[in-house]
C-alpha cells in the first residue's frame, strides 16, 4: 500500500485536472467539487504517510540511455524522507483550506471551472517537486508550476494588466530556467548521474569531485531558485502576478510555489555546501539583499495585495539568506522552518485580503477603506493574527521561524545580521501601515460603509489557518527538517519552546523584537488616524524612489529593447535583405540567366521538366555504369 | 495487412484510383484520400506497437530485386531510426487529409497529389536502397511544388514557388551528386544501404574521399532542411503554401534530409562526419539563435511558425553534431516530435487563416474567448514549441542539450538560451498577441471546431505530442540501438560495451516489508 500511496498523492490532482479539462470545463460547481476532492483526498493520503514516517524511493523509468561511456538515466522518481514528508503535509494541507476558500471567491465566475483545472494542474506540478527524486524530474515539474502558475495569472486574460503579467512571469521564470538546466546539465557531466540519492552518495564519498567547478553548478542551480522564488534580481515578476485570482495569489504567490526555491536549495543542500565552493555566500547575499529592497519597496505600496507580494518577497529573501547561512551547521532547517510557518500565515494574509477584496467589490486601494474593524470583524482578527506572527511576535509560529534565522545570522555574518534586524523593523512598520490604514483607521471611501463579512466558506478557511500560524511554533517543526540533516530530534515541553530562543541567542531574539516594536510604534504614530501617507512629503525622493521601486522595471525595460530585442531587429533585417535580398536574389538572377540562355528547352511545361530531369538522372547513371 | 508495403502503396493506389474517376464525384475524393491514410496510419501504429526493441536489426522487411545489374533492389523495413518517423508521417498524412476541407476547386488533383507526397515520403523512410530512397523523396517533393504553385495563398504565392522549387532541387541535387558519388565509390555494385553500411565499415573508404562526399550530403539534406544559411525558402513557402501542404512538408518531409544524414552520410562516411561535422554544430547555431532571433520580429503568424520550425531543426542538428548517444537519440526524438508539433501548428494556422482571412498577430486578439477548442490547442501547441515538458519535444530538446555537453560548453549554452528564453519569448508574444487581450469587434462571430469530427485531426496530432512527450522511453529504447551503431560508427567501439539494462535501485517496498532506499 505504501509504495502506491506517493503515485496516488501525486496524480489525484492531475486526474482531476484531466478530467475537469474533459468534462466540466463549463461546470464549475462539479469541477470544483472535483479539484477540492482530490486536493483534500490527497492530503489526507499525505498525512498518513506523515504518521507512518514512510520513507524511501519508488520509481518509473522515463528515459534510460547508457553506452561504455555514459549513462542517462531519467527517473520519475518519488522520495519520500522528513523533507518531503513533512513538505506534502504543509502543501496539501494549506492548499486544501486555499481549495475551499476558492469556492466561495470564485462561485461567480463563469471560468470556474478552468480555474479549479489550473488549481488541480498546479497541485499536480508542486506534489511533483515536493517528491522528486531525480534533477531532470526536477525541471519537468519546475517548468510545470511555472506553466500553471502562468495560466492562473493570467485567468482574466481578456484584461491586458493579466495577460502581460502572466507572460512576465513566464517569461522571468524562464531566465531563471536557463540557468538552473545548465546547472542540471553541469552536474550531469561531472558526476554522471540524475538521481539525487546517486549524487550524494557520490558527494559523500568524495565531496571533491565538483572540482573547480562546484561554485559554478551551485550557483547555476541556484539561478533555478531565483527565478521561481522571485530572488533579486529576478523579483520583477512577483508583484505583478498579483493580477491573478486572490486564492491564486494566497496558493501560488505566497505559501508553496514561490518557496519551491526554498525547497529546492534545501533539497540539494548537498550539492551546494561542499568544500570549495562559494555558491552559498552568493546564496546568502542574494537572499538578504532581496529581503531588504522588497522591504523597503512594501513600504510605499497602496495596493493591499502588491503590499502582502514585496513582503512575500522579502520573507523569502530571508529564507533563501537563511539558507547561505546555514554552511557552517550543515543544516538548512530554520529555512524550511520559516518556509512553513511562513506558508501558514502568508496565506492566511492573502485570504484575509481577498476577503476583504470580495467584500469591496475588487477595491485593493488601503487608501480607499479604513473602519473594516467592525464590518469584518472575522477578517479582521484572523488578518491580525497574520500580521503578528509575520512580525514575530512571541509566542506566534513567526516568531520562532524568524528567530532561528537571526540567530543563524548573528553566528554567520554581522553584516547579514544587522540587514536582517532592520528588515524585521521595516516587516512589522510596512504591516501595522496596512492594518491601521484598512482596518483601523477612519473610512476614507464609501465603499467600506456597505461592506458584509464574507461567507463561512471564505471565513473558516481563515480560522483554519490562524490555528496552525500561532501555534506552530510548538510542533516541532525544526527539529523534524532537522533529521533530514542527520541532527536528532530533542523534546521540549511548552514552557522550554517558548523561553528557548532567549536562552540559546538571546542577542538575536531580543533585538528582534526590538526591532518589531520600533516598526510598530513608528506606524502607529505615522498611520494611526491618517487619510493620506504622510511619508512622500516627509520623505520626498526616497518616497518616489520606493514608490516606483527602485525604478527596475524601466530598467529591465531598457535592457532588453536594446539587448535581445536590438538583436533581433538586426537578425530581422539580415534576413530579409541581405540572406534572403541580396545572396539568394543573386542566386536567383543568375538562375534568370541561366534561363534566358536555355530558353529552347524551357516550354513552361512540367512534363518537360520532370522528363529533363529523369533524362539527367539516367546519364548520370549511364556515365557511372560506363566508367 | 500490416505490411510495410501496405503503407506505402495504399495511398499511392489510391491517387491511381482517384486519377481514374471522373472529377465530379468530389465527395468520393475526400472519402478515398482519408480511408487511404487512415489505414496506412493504423498499420503503422500496429507496426510501433509489435516491433522489438533492444536490437539494432531491420523488421519487418520486405525484399525484391529489381535491376541486377545495378544492384537496385525494393527493400523495406523498420528499425529505431525510421520506425518513429513512419508512424509520425502516416498520422499526419491523416490529418492533412482531414483538414484539406478547406480545398474547394480542383479537389480531385489536390488529393492525389496528397496521397502521392504521402505514400512517397513514407517510402523513402522505408527503404533501405538508396535508389528508392532517393527516389521516392523525390517523388514527395514534386506534389509540393505543384501544391504551392495552384492552390497556394497571398500575394507572394509565386515567388514562393519559385524559391521553394529552386533551393529543394537545388538541395536534392547535391545530395544525388553525392549518393552517385558514393555510390561509386564504394565500388558501383549495390544500392542497398544494410549491404553498404557493411561493406564500408569493413572496408572504409579513403579519407580523402570521404572528406569529399561528406559535404555533398550535408549540404544537399542540410538545404532540404533549412539548414542556415539556406533557410530562407522554408518560413515564405511555408506562409504560401495550403494548409495540408505546409503541415505535409514542415512535418513529415522534411526531415527526410536530417534522416539521410543519420542513416546514409554518418554511418559510411565516418572520417567525413568527423572532420565536417563541427562545421555543422556552428550552422546550426544559425538556426538556434539566429532564426529564433528572426522569429521574434514575425508579425505574421505563418511567417513566425515558420521561422520557429527552422529554429528547432537546429536542435536535430546539434544532437547529430554531438556525435554522442544521448545527443543523436534526442535528435531522432526531436524529428518525430517536430512532424507532430509543426503539422498541429500549420494545421491550426490554417483554420484560423481560413475564419479570419488574415494571420497579422496584431489584428488578432482574446480569440481564446470564441475558440476555446482551437485556442486550447493552438496555446499548448505554442507551448510545446518553447520545450514546455509534457510535450515530445522537451525530452527531445532535453536530450540533444545533454548530449551536445560532449561538441562543446558554448553550443549547449547558446543552444538552451535559444531554446528556453528565445523560444519562450516568441511563443509566449504570439499567445498574448492571439489569444489573450482584447477581443476586437470584427471577430465576434469567429466560429470554433463545431464537433468531434472537425477537432478530430487536431486532437491526434496533439495526441502524439502528448503520448510521446510523457512516455518518451517508448521512442528512446527503440532508437538507442540504432543510435548507438551510428556514434560508433564515427566514435570507434566503446571501451567497456556493456549494454544490458542499467541498474535499477531497488523499490522501497520489497516482499511486504519496507525496504529504505539508497540514503
Amino acid at each position: 500500500m505504501e509504495y502506491y500511496l506517493p503515485w496516488f498523492i501525486l496524480l489525484l490532482p492531475l486526474a482531476s485536472a484531466v478530467a475537469i479539462t474533459l468534462t466540466s470545463l463549463r461546470k464549475g460547481g462539479v469541477a470544483a467539487r472535483l479539484s477540492i476532492g482530490a486536493c483534500v483526498l490527497a492530503f489526507v493520503l499525505s498525512a498518513v504517510l506523515f504518521g507512518r514516517d514512510a520513507s524511501g524511493v519508488t520509481q518509473f523509468n522515463w528515459i534510460s540511455l547508457s553506452d561504455g561511456a555514459t549513462s542517462f538515466i531519467a527517473d520519475i522518481a518519488l522520495r519520500l524522507d522528513p523533507l518531503s514528508r513533512l513538505m506534502l503535509l504543509v502543501v496539501t494541507g494549506v492548499a486544501s483550506a486555499i481549495h475551499v476558500y476558492s469556492y466561495g471567491y470564485m462561485r461567480h465566475d463563469p471560468g470556474m471551472g478552468r480555474y479549479f483545472a489550473g488549481l488541480s494542474l498546479f497541485m499536480f506540478s508542486m506534489l511533483g517537486i515536493v517528491l522528486a527524486d531525480n534533477l531532470l524530474m526536477l525541471f519537468i515539474f519546475w517548468e510545470l508550476v511555472g506553466v500553471s502558475s502562468y495560466l492562473l495569472i493570467g485567468f482574466w486574460y481578456e484584461k491586458e494588466a493579466a495577460a502581460d503579467a502572466a507572460k512576465k512571469a513566464f517569461l522571468t521564470n524562464r531566465l531563471g530556467d536557463f540557468g538552473f538546466l545548465l546547472g542540471i546539465i553541469l552536474v550531469w557531466a561531472l558526476l554522471g548521474t540524475l538521481d539525487i540519492g546517486a549524487l550524494k552518495t557520490k558527494l559523500l564519498t568524495d565531496p571533491n569531485a565538483l572540482g573547480a567547478l562546484a561554485t559554478a553548478a551551485g550557483v547555476l542551480l541556484f539561478c533555478g531558485a531565483v527565478g521561481k522564488s522571485a530572488q533579486f534580481p529576478l523579483h520583477v515578476w512577483l508583484p505583478d502576478a498579483m493580477e491573478g485570482p486572490t486564492p491564486v495569489s494566497a496558493l501560488i504567490h505566497a505559501a508553496t510555489m514561490v518557496a519551491a526555491g526554498v525547497y529546492l536549495l534545501c533539497r540539494l543542500f548537498f550539492l551546494l555546501d561542499v568544500p570549495g565552493s562559494h555558491a552559498l555566500v552568493v546564496i546568502a547575499w542574494t537572499g538578504g539583499l532581496t529581503a531588504l529592497l522588497a522591504a523597503l519597496m512594501a513600504v510605499q505600496q497602496d495596493d493591499i495585495k502588491r503590499i502582502l507580494a514585496y513582503s512575500t518577497l522579502s520573507q523569502l529573501g530571508y529564507m533563501v539568506m537563511a539558507v547561505g547561512l546555514s554552511g557552517s551547521a550543515d543544516n538548512p532547517s530554520p529555512a524550511m522552518y520559516h518556509l512553513t510557518t511562513h506558508a501558514f500565515f502568508k496565506a492566511l494574509l492573502f485570504l484575509g485580503a481577498g476577503s476583504v477584496i470580495h467584500a469591496l467589490h475588487h477595491e485593493q486601494n488601503i487608501w480607499r477603506m479604513g473602519g473594516l474593524v467592525r464590518r469584518l470583524p472575522l477578517t479582521f482578527w484572523t488578518f491580525l493574527v497574520g500580521t503578528l506572527a509575520l512580525c514575530g511576535v512571541p509566542p506566534l509560529s513567526g516568531f520562532f521561524s524568524k528567530d532561528g534565522i537571526l540567530a543563524l545570522a548573528q553566528h554567520g555574518n554581522v553584516a547579514l545580521f544587522a540587514l536582517a534586524v532592520l528588515v524585521a523593523g521595516l516587516t512589522a512598520f510596512y504591516m501595522f501601515r496596512l492594518v491601521f490604514v484598512a482596518f483601523i483607521g477612519p473610512a476614507k471611501s464609501q465603499a467600506p460603509d456597505r461592506a458584509h463579512e464574507s461567507p463561512p466558506v471564505m471565513t473558516a478557511p481563515l480560522v483554519v489557518l490562524a490555528v496552525p500560524s500561532v501555534l506552530a511554533g510548538f510542533w516541532g517543526i525544526n527539529e523534524y527538517f532537522g533529521q533530514q540533516y542527520g541532527t536528532r530530534p530533542v523534546e521540549h515541553g511548552f514552557l522550554a519552546t517558548l523561553i528557548e530562543p532567549f536562552t540559546h541567542a538571546p542577542g538575536a531574539a531580543l533585538s528582534g523584537l526590538i526591532a518589531t516594536a520600533a516598526g510598530f510604534a513608528l506606524a502607529f504614530a505615522l498611520y494611526r488616524n491618517a487619510v493620506t501617507d504622510p511619508l512622500p512629503s516627509r520623505l520626498g525622493l526616497v518616497a518616489r524612489w520606493l514608490r516606483n521601486r527602485f525604478y527596475f522595471e524601466e530598467l529591465y525595460a531598457g535592457l532588453i529593447r536594446w539587448t535581445q530585442d536590438a538583436l533581433a531587429a538586426v537578425a530581422d533585417f539580415v534576413d530579409r535583405w541581405v540572406v534572403a535580398g541580396l545572396v539568394v536574389k543573386g542566386v536567383q538572377g543568375s538562375v534568370e540567366l541561366t534561363g534566358r540562355l536555355l530558353r529552347l528547352v524551357q516550354t513552361g511545361n512540367l512534363q518537360t521538366y520532370s522528363f529533363l530531369f529523369a533524362a539527367g538522372v539516367a546519364l548520370l547513371l549511364y556515365f557511372a555504369l560506363a566508367r | 495487412m500490416a505490411s510495410l508495403s501496405f503503407i506505402i502503396f495504399c495511398p499511392l493506389l489510391a491517387a491511381l484510383l482517384i486519377a481514374a474517376i471522373p472529377r465530379n464525384f468530389k465527395v468520393l475524393f475526400r472519402l478515398i484520400a482519408l480511408g487511404a491514410t487512415f489505414l496506412p496510419a493504423l498499420a503503422a501504429a500496429r507496426l510501433f506497437l509489435g516491433m522489438a526493441s533492444g536490437h539494432d536489426g531491420v523488421q519487418y522487411e520486405e525484399f525484391i530485386p529489381w535491376v541486377y545489374s545495378l544492384g537496385i533492389t525494393y527493400h523495406v523495413g523498420v528499425d529505431g531510426l525510421n520506425i518513429g518517423l513512419i508512424l509520425m508521417g502516416s498520422v499526419v498524412a491523416f490529418a492533412a487529409a482531414c483538414v484539406s476541407r478547406e480545398i474547394t476547386n480542383r479537389e480531385k488533383e489536390f488529393y492525389l497529389l496528397l496521397l502521392l507526397m504521402a505514400g512517397s515520403i513514407l517510402g523513402a523512410f522505408a527503404s533501405y536502397d538508396l535508389f528508392f530512397f532517393y527516389f521516392f523523396h523525390e517523388l514527395a517533393l514534386v506534389p509540393t511544388f505543384i501544391m504551392i504553385g495552384v492552390w497556394g495563398r497571398g500575394e507572394r504565392k509565386n515567388y514562393a514557388t519559385f524559391k521553394i522549387t529552386l533551393y529543394l532541387s537545388l538541395g536534392a541535387l547535391l545530395s544525388l551528386i553525392g549518393l552517385l558519388a558514393l555510390y561509386l565509390q564504394a565500388g558501383g555494385q549495390t544500392f542497398n544501404i544494410v549491404e553498404l553500411t557493411r561493406r564500408l565499415s569493413a572496408n572504409p573508404l579513403s579519407p580523402g574521399a570521404q572528406q569529399a562526399i561528406f559535404p555533398l550530403l550535408m549540404f544537399g539534406f542540410g538545404v532540404l532542411v533549412s539548414l542556415w544559411p539556406f533557410h530562407t525558402w522554408a518560413p515564405l513557402g511555408y506562409a504560401a503554401a495550403p494548409t495540408a501542404t505546409a503541415m505535409m512538408h514542415a512535418g513529415v518531409i522534411k526531415k527526410f534530409g536530417l534522416y539521410g544524414l543519420l542513416r546514409v552520410a554518418v554511418p559510411l562516411l565516418p572520417a567525413g562526419a568527423e572532420s565536417w561535422l563541427p562545421v555543422l554544430a556552428l550552422l546550426c547555431l544559425g538556426n538556434l539563435v539566429y532564426c529564433g532571433l528572426v522569429a521574434m520580429r514575425q508579425r505574421d503568424l505563418n511567417l513566425l511558425l515558420g521561422n520557429s520550425s527552422v529554429a528547432h531543426m537546429g536542435f536535430v542538428f546539434l544532437g547529430i553534431a554531438s556525435l554522442s548517444l544521448v545527443g543523436v537519440t534526442g535528435a531522432v526524438l526531436v524529428m518525430v516530435a517536430h512532424g507532430f508539433l509543426a503539422a498541429l501548428s500549420f494545421a491550426l494556422s490554417g483554420y484560423l487563416h481560413q475564419r479570419l482571412g488574415t494571420l497579422e498577430m496584431a489584428q488578432m486578439g482574446g480569440l481564446l474567448k470564441r475558440l476555446p477548442f482551437i485556442g486550447t490547442v493552438l496555446a499548448m501547441a505554442l507551448l510545446a514549441g518553447c520545450g514546455l515538458p509534457g510535450f515530445a519535444n522537451f525530452p527531445g530538446e532535453a536530450l540533444v542539450l545533454f548530449g551536445a555537453v560532449t561538441a562543446g560548453r558554448w553550443l549547449v549554452i547558446l543552444a538552451a538560451w535559444a531554446g528556453l528564453v528565445i523560444g519562450g519569448v516568441y511563443m509566449l508574444r504570439a499567445i498574448r498577441q492571439i489569444l489573450h487581450g482584447h477581443l476586437p469587434e470584427r471577430w465576434a462571430g469567429v466560429p470554433d471546431a463545431p464537433h468531434a469530427w472537425h477537432k478530430l485531426p487536431y486532437a491526434l496530432l496533439l495526441a502524439g505530442l502528448v503520448v510521446f512527450g510523457c512516455f518518451p522511453g517508448l521512442l528512446t529504447k527503440r532508437i538507442q540501438p540504432n543510435a548507438s551503431r551510428i556514434v560508433q560508427a564515427v566514435n570507434g567501439p566503446m571501451l567497456a560495451d556493456s549494454p544490458g539494462e542499467p541498474e535499477v535501485p531497488g523499490h522501497w517496498l520489497a516482499g511486504g516489508r519496507k525496504v529504505t532506499g539508497h540514503e
